[in-house]
């Protein structure tokens, strides 16, 4: 049995990723696999927010009645907010979270980071190497508690914080506080009976192929950590062990969190004014820096997926960074092998909303071959995104990133979900065929 | 003043912390305290906390005997962490002040430094010049407690060694080859992890520590001072005893220089292409300079008969040895050019500097040792000499039209001799040239008389077009060029799209304009040594057209430091800040992939 084409579904979740892949069999029987259900803000709908609960409820209903109430998997790239925010219920157990759980999902997909095995473990980690299993994810958990404090330095600054330092730090805040509801759900999934768990890395199978005839899938990132440890010989420190030194109780005080009560000697005299508010300053801009270390740190747990259909090949990166895509297509030993399948990409999904390290550029973008002028054999990309939210024009670093949107609008069909419109009645999605 | 000898996690056997007494030079410090030099703020900026002023006892005598006991309550005492950040930060100006024979003034041209012993919470330490200061963090260790790099010797005097390289040396920071970007790192941690070793209560403390090697507390065996025992048993044993919590702040230069063996292919390795790394190998390969010269002077002292050294000679030796080498590496800057340094330049300035200011090595042979341990890491002198000397000036200059009493201090002096030479001093035509510096210095020589040299730095510029820079003979990445064409045709249009009022422009809207060619910036200079009667004795140069410039430019592109912008080139700049955090989470950069 093989498929003769995938429909592939890219909803507006606004600064978010949704996807549906439904893989269209013979007497138009149709298996679905929903890639990412997540957002962090959503366009405006006129001159009104949109309540998030409420639209990404609608689209959980709309994933229920295309999916004739059954999926054959759910995928959750990563564990941010706008990956997976969909995924959670609310506090009766309704909401967009139990609409998706009631589709009974037959294997439930994540990066091996996300494995509850590594995370009981990681609990007592705090003695152990710092290069281990344990202590990587313990790093992971850590940021949550980090994201807390960020978030709320980000929405209530000290008045010494530039404004458009406190917006991203609350934003990227957002995006990293654990989203409890959306975890336990998708274990919840992954545990109910008849459903399988999978927690892959690259190179590992990641049970998609068994439940898609037809279907290879390569799981291309996450590396393990005994993988990317092999890239350098001689590494001098580990970053993990930095995101514990800013976790513990002590560092969030620090951050403002919780004031120390004493301590204080009065106000620091003239002299010494000009320098206090530049110390001011320079440590919002480190606390920025480190908040987006450690985010960078979270997309790369992105699983790099590769949907091979026939002769047709569909790539979901999630997030994935640089360093992620560095080892799948360079240092992996069957990096080779990849490079070759990746040049045939037939459908693209933009990684990380556009940002500018997420695509890389001659990694990966420069050896796509079904890149160039409009065909029938063109490749399509899509991109999920919301401008004004990350980064900035002035540094280059807006997403999405200007110049890629532009190479992607001039050499691929790209389908981008800032068209969709947020109009009461307007589509949820787009809907991208590839014939096989 | 007492300070701590390393950190706090070095102990004595009795359980207190190792201490050590630094002379510093002598001044009555307001409240904060405020020096001459130094301005220490208490202010911890992650709370909001003013910490207050520090007082600081008048002398040695007056210290509480908790800070010369070393007792474990002293991390706690902030005014404590004033004394040890002040007392360090002034004990390494005065090391600079006291090699060069003439005061350093930093480089954003205000008298004192501000230092921040407990500036954030954040695993970091650095000197930004723009901030006019230095920051010391503290964070939580596994167990909760704060850890103050403000306590760590190394660090402390490895930021203000960026800060005083800095004011030497201002274009050091701005992007070059791989090796100046290491430089600075590199430079900063020689300077901090031999002003450890010039502590002789530490080196005592350190080789003590293998009990069998000791005998009876006071001797120790001739094998136990072998260059492989030593690099054990100083090298490693402080790497191995500083605070592992320090580890992601200070990098691990010093654990890698008894660790990488040395071999002339480190530099090519791509794993020390990254600045924060590649700094390691000049730190490996000083240190492993300085552990053959210890090595050598011990076995030169070995008697007849007998098979141990007392332990405090040794010990005095390693200092002197130590000392000595800060000496000669501070006097190196002023030798070194000033854009575009390479290790290569690094080694032929100490070389030439020491022979000027010391011309007997007979006893420490410390030139010898340098070039030997240099030469096993894959760095050979720039100079063309076979002793690595630079070359001496050209002879058949111009004086006559300059004033020698000026020329030691004026720039305008100094750019006259400048002009008057151009064609002898092979300063191009074409760029913008000018002096950044002139400094009259002062040294004690060995035969006791003084030695008088002025330097003067000078550097040039050319903003050229990619056919300019051909014509040069300098060639820029076909993709950068390429790169640089498509910003500009895109800056065209969107800058017609305006001018029309946000309609798409007809093609002939965007004229091609040659006057309007993007340029991209080549940078030179030399540093120039006046002997005393104010002759020409050294010139190093870096020429603006050189043939080094294409592979430079190259080498900007790759690692994303030369970008296209719409008007032309755009030189990107690395903060220290940023580039410790780089050390300390070992980033990698992949600069062609992003967008």
């Amino acid at each position: 049995m093989k498929p003769s084409a995938v429909e592939v579904r890219s909803y507006q979740v606004g600064f978010g990723d949704c996807f549906l892949l439904s893989f269209v069999y013979p007497k138009k029987t149709r298996r679905h696999v929903l890639i990412d259900f997540g957002t962090t803000a959503l366009p405006r709908r006129g001159s009104k927010p949109v309540n998030q609960a409420d639209h990404m409820e609608r689209i959980a209903t709309d994933i229920a009645q295309v999916s004739g109430g059954q999926l054959t998997a759910v995928v959750a790239t990563h564990r941010h907010a706008d990956h997976i925010s969909g995924f959670a219920t609310t506090a009766k157990g309704g909401g967009s979270g139990r609409i998706i759980a009631d589709c009974k999902p037959k294997l439930v997909l994540q990066p091996w980071t996300e494995d509850p095995k590594a995370a009981r473990d990681a609990r007592k980690a705090t003695a152990d190497s710092s290069r281990s299993r344990r202590s990587f994810v313990s790093g992971l958990n850590a940021m949550h508690r980090v994201a807390h404090a960020v978030c709320k330095i980000g929405t209530a600054p000290p008045r010494s914080m530039p404004v458009s330092i406190a917006k991203e730090l609350a934003f990227l805040g957002m995006d990293n506080i654990k989203n409890e509801s959306a975890v336990k759900n998708l274990i919840a999934m992954g545990a109910r009976r008849g459903a399988t768990a999978v927690w892959a890395h690259h190179g590992s199978t990641s049970g998609l192929s068994r439940l898609l005839p037809g279907v290879r899938v390569h799981v291309l990132g996450p590396p393990d950590l005994t993988q990317s440890e092999k890239i350098r010989r001689m590494r001098s420190s580990d970053p993990h062990e930095f995101w514990q030194l800013m976790a513990g109780p002590k560092a969030l005080r620090g951050m403002g969190i919780a004031r120390r009560s004493a301590g204080g000697k009065g106000r620091v005299p003239a002299e010494a004014r000009w320098f206090q508010q530049r110390l001011a300053t320079m440590t919002s801009e480190q606390l920025l820096e480190i908040v987006r270390v450690l985010d960078d740190e979270m997309n790369n747990t992105s699983l790099i997926l590769l949907f091979e259909v026939g002769s047709k090949k569909l790539l979901f990166p999630g997030d994935a960074q640089l360093e992620n895509w560095s080892w799948a297509l360079e240092e992996a030993p069957d990096a080779t092998r990849t490079q070759k399948l990746l040049a045939k990409v037939d459908l693209y999904k933009v990684g990380h909303h556009g940002s500018r390290n997420a695509t890389p550029k001659q990694m990966l973008w420069d050896r796509f071959l079904k890149r160039g002028g409009p065909g029938a054999r063109r490749m399509k990309s899509l991109l999920s995104t919301l401008p004004g939210k990350h980064g900035n024009t002035l540094k280059k670093t807006e997403v999405p990133r200007r110049t890629l949107r532009e190479a992607l609008d001039q050499q691929t069909d790209l389908v981008d979900t800032q068209k969709l419109s947020m109009a009461a009645k307007a589509p949820l999605c787009h809907v991208v065929t590839i014939p096989v | 003043m007492s300070v701590i000898a390393q950190d706090p996690s070095i102990r004595r056997a009795d359980g207190s912390i190792l201490m050590a007494r630094l002379d510093v030079p002598a001044e009555e410090l307001s409240a904060g305290p405020i020096g001459y030099r130094v301005h220490v703020v208490d202010y911890d900026s992650s709370s909001g906390h003013y910490l207050g002023a520090h007082r600081l006892p008048e002398c040695f005598e007056d210290e509480p005997a908790a800070w010369q006991a070393g007792r474990a309550s002293i991390v706690d005492d902030r005014r404590f962490r004033a004394q040890n950040v002040y007392a360090l930060v002034m004990k390494t100006l005065s090391r600079f002040e006291f090699a060069l024979g003439r005061r350093v003034g930093w480089s954003f041209g205000v008298h004192q430094l501000k230092v921040a012993p407990d500036g954030m919470l954040d695993a970091n330490a650095f000197y930004s010049p723009r901030d006019e200061g230095l920051v010391f963090g503290y964070f939580p260790d596994a167990g909760g407690r704060p850890v103050h790099t403000c306590l760590s010797h190394d660090i402390v005097v490895h930021e203000t060694t960026h800060a005083l390289l800095d004011a030497l040396r201002e274009r050091y920071l701005d992007p070059s080859g791989p090796d100046q970007a290491a430089f600075h790192e590199g430079f900063a941690d020689v300077i901090a992890l031999l002003s450890v070793f010039a502590q002789v209560e530490l080196v005592r403390e350190l080789l003590r520590r293998d009990r069998s090697a000791v005998q009876g507390g006071r001797f120790i065996r001739y094998r136990d001072v072998s260059a492989r025992a030593l690099r054990q048993s100083a090298l490693f044993g402080l790497a191995e005893q500083m605070g592992s919590e320090l580890q992601d702040v200070r990098g691990q230069a010093l654990r890698r220089s008894a660790e990488l063996e040395p071999d002339p292919g480190w530099l090519k390795d791509p794993e020390f292409a990254e600045p924060h790394r590649r700094g390691e190998i000049l730190v490996a390969a000083v240190m492993n300079g300085f552990i053959e010269a210890w090595t050598s002077r011990l076995r030169a002292a070995e008697t007849p008969g007998q098979s141990s050294h007392p332990l405090l000679r040794v010990a005095e030796e390693g200092s002197d040895i130590a000392k000595a080498l800060i000496k000669m590496w501070i006097r190196a800057l002023d030798y070194m050019p000033p854009v575009h340094l390479t290790f290569g330049d690094a080694l032929s300035a100490v070389l030439t500097a020491d022979l000027e200011a010391w011309p007997d090595d007979e006893r420490f042979g410390l030139r010898d040792h340098l070039r030997t341990s240099f030469r096993r890491y894959g760095i050979r002198p720039a100079s063309e000499r076979a002793d690595g000397i630079w070359g001496r000036a050209p002879l058949d200059l111009r004086y006559e039209r300059v004033r020698f009493e000026s020329m030691r201090t004026d720039k305008d002096e100094v750019f006259r001799f400048l002009w008057d030479n151009r064609k002898a001093l092979d300063i191009k035509e074409g760029a913008y040239t000018e002096v950044l510096s002139v400094r009259p210095c002062l040294r004690v020589g060995l035969d006791g008389f003084t030695l008088r040299e002025t330097v003067a730095e000078f550097y040039q510029v050319a903003r050229l077009t990619p056919s300019e820079l051909r014509a040069k003979g300098i060639l820029l990445p076909p993709a950068y060029t390429a790169l640089l064409r498509a910003e500009q045709r895109a800056g065209g249009i969107r800058r017609a799209k305006t001018l029309r009022g946000g309609a798409a422009p007809n093609e002939g809207d965007v004229p091609a304009d040659p006057e309007s060619d993007p340029v991209t910036p080549v940078y030179g200079g030399a540093v120039l040594i006046f002997d005393e009667y104010g002759k020409l004795k050294y010139r190093v140069h870096n020429d603006v057209f050189g043939s080094r410039q294409s592979e430079r430019l190259r080498y900007l592109f790759e690692v994303g430091q030369l970008r296209a912008g719409e008007r032309g080139a755009q030189v990107v700049g690395a903060r220290l800040s940023a580039l410790h955090r780089q050390r300390s989470i070992d980033a990698r950069r992949f600069p062609q992939q992003g967008w």
